[in-house]
């Protein structure tokens, strides 16, 4: 028995580069125009759990808009994990130097996972999404 | 993470970088995939992806002019050599990299 797919978003809604957001079987799946190809990927990052979509697509990789881990959105693939903050010159308040170099010492221990993605196909104007 | 996938990511930005300012990937293929793995492993360790031959001062006015592409920083020298310091770029002229001269900044009238 071949793959269920679900209706997922019409074609002309994401314009190449563009990505969306949309809920199938309970879970949330960004569609990725890239270039007109159509990509599926798990909504969070495998970073920190952001929504990838308020992230950048270029090309086939997508940059989360939190901390900057990239993944590929044709494999899932973790490419990069986040980098590191850049306050420049500035010295920030003591009370904020502290949390952010707890939060520094937080993240050092969290690993970048590869995400999940989904198999799609173009039918009838509608990208179609094997079911989550 | 992959080193492969980081490599061709990497070569992917970079590429639309260096192009508007008259570079390329060198021809030299061995060296260019040199390069990107040493590129890879120095954001792995760093979080970002310095230029493999140049020291890291932890001084981060001056680390900064050499995140690859290093190329704004210190464009008069390149365009004099043809290539950036490590070789990984060079003029969208060149053919034969090997046959570029390595001078310091101040035989090519700098510095």
């Amino acid at each position: 028995m071949g793959e269920e797919f679900l209706r997922a978003i019409r074609t002309d809604e994401i314009a190449p580069g563009g990505m969306k957001t949309v809920e199938l079987n309970g879970r949330e799946v960004v569609i990725c125009n890239c270039g007109g190809t159509y990509f599926a990927i798990q909504r969070r990052c495998g970073h920190m759990n952001a929504p990838l979509e308020m992230g950048t697509l270029d090309g086939k990789i997508v940059t989360c808009g939190m901390h900057c881990a990239q993944f590929d959105v044709m494999t899932g693939g973790a490419l990069s994990g986040p980098v590191p903050a850049d306050l420049g010159n500035e010295t920030p308040p003591p009370r904020i130097a502290t949390m952010l170099r707890n939060v520094a010492l937080q993240m050092q221990q969290v690993r970048t996972e590869s995400i999940r993605t989904y198999e799609t196909k173009v039918e009838a104007g509608w990208v179609l999404v094997a079911k989550p | 993470m992959e080193t492969e996938p980081r490599k061709k990511a990497l070569q992917y930005f970079f590429e639309k970088i260096v192009g508007p300012m008259g570079f390329k990937f060198t021809p030299d293929e061995e060296l260019k995939e040199f390069l990107l793995e040493q590129e890879v492993t120095l954001e792995a360790k760093h979080g970002i992806p310095f230029c493999p031959c140049q020291p890291i001062r932890r001084d981060r006015a001056r680390d900064m002019q050499i995140v690859c592409p290093c190329i704004p920083f210190h464009r008069e020298h390149f365009d004099a050599l043809k290539r950036c310091w490590c070789g990984l770029f060079v003029h969208k002229d060149v053919t034969d990299p090997n046959r570029l001269p390595q001078l310091p900044p101040k035989d090519v009238g700098l510095g």
